[in-house]
């Protein structure tokens, strides 16, 4: 009986109460739109990331993650460790690649490059760039006149060059001699990250092989890519227990930055919503004094023919928290709702595409958020009403009643 | 037995630095089904005695005894305990719960009582019915005179079959046909039921009805008169 007494109080001034309750909704929404906007952000960072450049483990000499020097190949297990790249099943497909930095150069322009060599094929099931170049800029790997190479739109722009257009790269053989060649573009693909697209490109692993003066089993880089992602701690452990000598990283290791952010995203965001909730809660607070200035002479009453302190306390702490769990309920209704439709229709930036994209963020965004984090936040709504709700009740334990009954 | 007995009570304010005996060694007794009118002038100390009794304050000094507790002696959970099953309260401002029908009112305080639904629903609905509101047990305070309020405070009061009544000017604010209905409405239960009614009242119709009135001045029985045959 005590909880419809509850819900019929917070009533007894509807418009002081809606005020409230939209207050608490309309935070909510904001609070629930940002984190789901902040959240599919960076999980559309850490996909991108993870299909495009880092893949989910890759394997490395020693050597060569402290200095990319195109000496420093994996060596000696590389056989076994393809044979066993083939055998555990978590592993959805990898790519050997020779990888090194070069200069690249057309008629008009230079600039430093990354080159990745590898075989197109199974670069495909491990990396989507082959499904970033559009139709009209060529393919990944078709036939060529020359040495194909694939390169991004960003250095195509630098190096003024265009589909079927010649580039030079320079490099260090492993000798440690400067060699080179030219290479016709075969296609050219586009990223969300201007930066990255200008910085590398992709040859055939077995047109660099000779002019690296290299072994043909040469290979700097294995990229693996998982079929099931809850896998990787174990299939990184596996590769480490196997082959001591590599060093063997998973994507958050690799590129720390988005490792980090990912990590510390859903922790942002609790924050974020409990900052949110804070306020709202000073709302609540100041709204249930009121209501209890105005309720002086009935909680006198109540006091007087029996209710005790915990029932009382228990009244005003129902009546804060059905008031904050109202507006939490609509705001997170209407939170979700934009968050589904934005999340389909997407929100494009417009004017602000390319600087999103030179800091490698997709000027496209998909909101996104977990089951679990609405969950969360009911719970953090009910919190806030149960701590909003503990200033006011005392307040109104602290009421004598033979003085309260009195009250005008 | 007396069902309530007051010994040696006192009682003072602080009122800046002045202090006020508002209630300088009373001694009183009180029988079950009395039907009693407190009456004296403003400040002589009638609310003040009717709080004691209702175990609202604490005094200074002095016993009041209900049955064989000293209420004066019991902590404040268990005076709450103790005034829930054992006082019966109305007030001048009738100081009911606005949101509640008038049948919830009445419920209410078996609620806290842990009385189960279907018999204190059952009890409601007879109270009601026996102060008259048995047309009105849906009605919300708001759409209900002064005097039917009062007569639903009544009916909660009686509602945790208290072992007595303490009315605080129950008639203040009502008309003089709803006093009058009020007032038949109680001594019939008084007389009845046998249910004891301690008035602190300045209305003269009340005093009239009383059984005994007990007049009060600066915090001292000045007069405590039995009317027999009433």
């Amino acid at each position: 009986m005590i909880w419809i007494v509850a819900w019929k109080n917070i009533w007894r001034n509807k418009m002081r109460s809606l005020v409230v309750v939209m207050a608490i909704a309309f935070g909510l929404l904001g609070g629930i739109f940002s984190s789901a906007v902040f959240k599919g952000t960076s999980d559309q960072r850490v996909r991108e990331a993870v299909s495009r450049e880092t893949s989910h483990i890759q394997i490395h000499n020693k050597a060569y993650t402290e200095d990319n020097e195109v000496q420093y190949v994996i060596d000696g297990d590389l056989e076994k460790l393809e044979g066993v790249l083939d055998t555990i099943k978590t592993i959805g497909a990898w790519s050997a690649r020779v990888k090194f930095m070069a200069m690249a150069g057309s008629a008009n322009a230079g600039t430093g490059v990354m080159v990745t060599c590898m075989d197109p094929e199974k670069e495909k099931r491990v990396t989507e760039i082959y499904s970033l170049i559009n139709d009209t800029c060529g393919s990944w790997f078709s036939q060529c006149k020359g040495i194909p190479v694939v390169v991004g739109q960003a250095l195509a722009k630098k190096l003024k060059v265009r589909l079927h257009s010649k580039i030079v790269l320079t490099f260090q053989d492993m000798q440690g001699n400067l060699t080179g060649g030219a290479f016709r573009i075969c296609g050219i693909y586009r990223t969300s990250n201007s930066v990255f697209d200008e910085m590398n490109i992709y040859v055939n692993r077995d047109d660099i092989i000779p002019l690296l003066n290299a072994g043909p089993g040469a290979c700097h880089e294995i990229a693996i890519r998982m079929n099931d992602e809850e896998k990787i701690t174990a299939a990184q452990k596996t590769l480490k227990d196997l082959f001591p000598a590599l060093i063997v990283k998973n994507w958050k290791e690799i590129d720390q930055l988005i490792g980090m952010m990912n990590d510390i995203m859903d922790l942002y965001l609790y924050i974020f919503m409990g900052i949110i909730l804070l306020a709202l809660g000073f709302g609540i607070v100041n709204t249930m004094l009121m209501a209890i200035l105005e309720r002086t002479r009935e909680l006198g009453m109540l006091a007087a023919i029996g209710m005790n302190k915990r029932k009382i306390f228990l009244l005003i702490m129902l009546e804060s928290v059905f008031l904050s769990l109202t507006g939490g309920i609509i705001g997170i209704i209407m939170g979700t709702l934009l968050t589904l439709y934005t999340r389909h229709t997407g929100i494009n930036l417009g004017s602000l595409a390319e600087g999103f994209e030179k800091i490698g963020y997709n000027p496209m965004l998909y909101p996104s958020l977990d089951i679990i984090f609405f969950f969360n936040l009911t719970l953090m709504v009910i919190a806030t009403g149960i701590l909003a709700s503990i200033y006011p009740a005392r307040r109104a334990l602290k009421l004598r009643p033979a003085e309260a009954i009195r009250n005008d | 037995m007396s069902i309530i007995s007051i010994k040696d009570l006192v009682k003072s304010y602080h009122d800046s630095a002045v202090e006020v005996h508002a209630l300088n060694g009373i001694n009183l007794a009180f029988e079950q089904g009395e039907f009693t009118a407190i009456v004296g002038p403003s400040g002589s100390g009638k609310t003040t005695l009717l709080n004691m009794i209702g175990g609202l304050d604490k005094p200074d000094s002095g016993t009041i005894m209900i049955g064989d507790i000293d209420i004066t002696q019991l902590g404040s959970r268990k005076l709450i305990d103790f005034r829930l099953h054992n006082i019966g309260f109305v007030f001048q401002s009738y100081n009911l719960i606005p949101v509640l029908t008038a049948l919830e009112n009445v419920e209410f305080i078996m609620h806290l009582q842990k009385v189960p639904k279907d018999k204190r629903l059952k009890r409601a609905i007879e109270l009601l019915e026996a102060v008259g509101l048995g047309e009105r047990v849906h009605s919300r305070p708001s759409k209900l005179s002064g005097g039917q309020q009062q007569r639903v405070a009544v009916a909660r009061a009686l509602a945790s079959r208290p072992r007595f009544i303490l009315a605080d000017e129950p008639t203040a604010n009502l008309d003089s046909v709803s006093t009058r209905n009020l007032l038949e409405i109680m001594e019939k239960l008084n007389h009845e039921e046998q249910i004891t009614f301690i008035f602190s009242t300045h209305d003269k119709r009340v005093v009239d009805k009383a059984h005994r009135v007990i007049v009060l001045e600066d915090g001292k029985v000045v007069k405590n008169d039995y009317f027999q045959g009433k």
